[in-house]
Formats: C-alpha cells, sequence, structure tokens
C-alpha cells in the first residue's frame, strides 16, 4: 500500500456496448476510487459520471459493439477513457446540453472526441481534500 | 457454433436468395442452421429461474424475427445480428415477467444496513464517509460494501417511493418541497437545458436542481431533504435513467 501514490495503477476492461454490463464499468471505477480514499459523494458522482458517458457512447438501448475502459489511477487522480468499437454505422454521438451540465457538476473534466474512426470519452475526477478530518 | 467457410459461403447465398424470394423453405433451412446459436444463448440465461426449455423457445423465437428481419445488404454478420435480437427477446422475456435481476437477499440487507451507517458516520465525521469506513463499521470488506452500493441500483426500481434505509421523511419533504418549489422548475435556462426536466415528479426535479445546478453533494442533498444519501442516489438514478429514456424517443 505504501506504493499506491508513487506508482500510477492502470485497469483495463472491454465490455459488450449494452447498458446491463455499465455495471462492470461502474463497479470497476468505485473499486479504484475507493482504493484511492474517495468519499462516497464522490463515488457516487463518479458512478453517475461513468453511466452518463457510456449512455452516450452506447444509447440508451446499447448498439452492436464494445466498449474498451481504461482506468488510470494517479496520485489523488483518476482518470477513464472510454472508446467505443461499433460495426452499426451510426453516427457519431454528441453530448446534449443537460448531458453537460450534469458532468460539469459530477467530473473535473470531461470530453467527448472522435479517435481514428472510433467514438471516445475521457473523463478525470480529482479526489478533493477533506474539509476537516483524515480520511486514512 | 461456427461454421467452417464452405457452410458459411452457403449461408450467405442462401440470406442472400432469401432476401430476393422469401422462400418458406429456404427460411426453415436458414432457421435451422441457426438453431444451435438460439440454445447457446438461451443457456446463458438459464441461471434466473426459468426452464431451460422456455428459455430456448424464446430464443427460437428470436431467431425467427432475425432471420426475417435480416438485410444482407447491411454487412452486419448474421451471427451478431441475431444474437443482438435473440439476447434482446429474451430480455422482454424477463422483464415481461417481472424478473428483473435482483440481487441476491445477502446483499439487500447489506444495503439497508449501510443506509444507517452512511446517515450515522456522516453526522459523527461532518463529512461523506469513505468506502472503507463504511466497511470498517459494517464489518465487511469494501468489495461488498461496493456491491452491496451496485445492488441498490437494482433494488431501486422495486422500492423507490416507499421510504430508504435510514430515511425519516414525515412531513419534512412536503414542507421543504413547498418551501423551494416557487423558485425551482420554471427558471428559462434551466428548462432550455432540460426540456424533460418538467416530466418528473417535483421532488425529482428538485433534486436534480439541487445536484446539476447548485452543485450540492448528495449528502448535502440528503440533510436538507431530510431523506437518506441512499434515497437521493436512487431518486437521481432514475430521474437520470427516465430523462434518458425520453430523450431518445423522437
Amino acid at each position: 500500500m505504501e506504493t499506491q501514490d508513487e506508482v500510477g495503477d492502470e485497469v483495463r476492461l472491454a465490455v459488450p456496448a449494452t447498458p446491463e454490463f455499465l455495471r462492470l464499468a461502474r463497479v470497476t471505477a468505485s473499486g479504484l476510487a475507493s482504493r484511492m480514499g474517495f468519499t462516497l459523494d464522490e463515488v457516487e458522482d463518479l458512478r453517475l459520471a461513468i453511466d452518463e458517458l457510456c449512455f452516450v457512447l452506447i444509447g440508451n438501448k446499447g448498439r452492436a459493439g464494445t466498449v474498451d475502459l481504461r482506468y488510470a489511477v494517479n496520485g489523488d487522480t483518476l482518470e477513464v477513457v472510454g472508446t467505443g468499437t461499433f460495426d452499426d454505422g451510426r453516427a457519431a454521438p454528441v453530448l446534449a446540453s443537460w448531458s453537460e451540465q450534469m458532468l460539469k457538476a459530477l467530473v473535473d473534466e470531461y470530453a467527448l472526441f472522435e479517435d481514428g474512426g472510433h467514438t471516445a470519452f475521457r473523463m478525470v475526477k480529482r479526489r478533493l481534500p477533506p474539509p476537516g478530518g483524515d480520511r486514512s | 457454433m461456427t461454421f467452417d467457410d464452405e457452410q458459411r459461403e452457403d449461408l450467405r447465398q442462401k440470406f442472400a436468395e432469401f432476401a430476393q424470394t422469401r422462400s418458406p423453405k429456404l427460411r426453415d433451412e436458414l432457421i435451422e442452421a441457426h438453431l444451435g446459436l438460439a440454445e447457446y444463448l438461451a443457456r446463458r440465461f438459464s441461471n434466473r429461474g426459468e426452464p431451460l426449455d422456455d428459455l430456448t423457445q424464446v430464443a427460437s423465437v428470436g431467431l425467427l424475427k432475425a432471420v426475417d428481419r435480416f438485410d444482407p445488404e447491411r454487412g452486419v454478420e448474421f451471427s451478431t445480428y441475431a444474437t443482438h435480437t435473440i439476447v434482446g427477446e429474451l430480455k422482454r422475456h424477463f422483464r415481461d415477467k417481472g424478473w428483473a435481476v435482483r440481487a441476491p437477499r445477502r446483499m439487500q440487507e447489506l444495503y439497508l444496513r449501510l443506509g444507517r451507517i452512511i446517515g450515522v458516520l456522516s453526522q459523527e465525521l461532518g463529512r461523506s464517509p469513505t468506502i472503507p469506513e463504511l466497511a470498517l463499521e459494517a464489518q465487511v470488506s469494501e468489495e461488498e460494501v461496493l456491491e452491496a452500493l451496485e445492488a441498490g441500483q437494482a433494488y431501486r426500481f422495486a422500492s423507490l417511493d416507499a421510504p430508504g434505509p435510514g430515511d425519516d421523511e414525515g412531513d419534512t419533504m412536503s414542507s421543504q418541497l413547498g418551501a423551494e418549489d416557487s423558485n425551482l422548475v420554471d427558471a428559462e435556462h434551466r428548462v432550455a437545458l432540460w426540456p424533460l426536466l418538467a416530466q418528473l415528479p417535483k421532488r425529482e426535479q428538485m433534486i436534480l436542481h439541487l445536484r446539476f445546478f447548485e452543485g450540492l453533494t448528495q449528502s448535502a442533498i440528503a440533510e436538507r431533504l431530510g431523506i437518506s444519501q441512499m434515497h437521493v442516489s436512487r431518486l437521481l438514478a432514475r430521474s437520470l435513467a427516465q430523462l434518458r429514456a425520453a430523450a431518445e424517443e423522437p
């Protein structure tokens, strides 16, 4: 555990692009966040943000294809990049205004972008220093 | 279920021909050739309390639909397309029967217990607790805490309208709502940003407003409304699911 803050951790996960697999995307994120000492409020935010960004990629009902998720832990920062590989030829998704409003409140950074024919998102959440009281 | 190249080419030709002729004989052949896929997918759903025979039946219906609707011009492999259709049919079957995938009882119990613990710890610490803190207090592993929180996501659909764990609603909610109601929903930029917001119950509109416009944490919202953090979490998740569903409708 001593090296946790010094060595960056990376976890990769590939899931089918359907809603029932988002659970795994959430659990992986909250597992890492838990290790990093995020509070429950922060973990909840992270879960909602992952859900939202994944739903933006796959649509409400899912689609044929996969989402590759990469979780990188660096000190107090958790970065998640999700890349969609789809074979249904649908147009690239965009963020609705309410999605943006949500994500602004939930995470420190977020982006939706095209990456070599893939649609991808990136989000960053930093652990806030506690207002009073140590978390360790 | 795998085909060799020759079989695959044969099937491709049959699909192309079927697309033109809609020949019942070809249809039967195509269905028969893929029954293995239907059976395979049915087995994958067989640990959820439904007899395998019924599931195979449902999966076969999905396969029929897939054969009838498949368009070979679209460049998608039939097996990919059919898997999607069949799994969709199987899921609809469970949904229609009201057999949502349920969390194990042990997790539901832990979830309820955590609801109370979160309330107590938040008070003691003056902030939202961490997962390790919750695990320590509940005397379970961190993984179990995370599992239980996930289980809560499933649980929420069953019992949203009942008070959640650790809730002490009483009259607090209605009086709070009355006080905040006037300046809540009709601000123009909010309506423009969230056109579907007005479809939600008042309380959920308020929670979305407090979380995403005022930037309050779930704990702070819980305190403000006199309900538990977990209840806020469930309501938020439900509201967002509803907004997503509504946004997808044409």
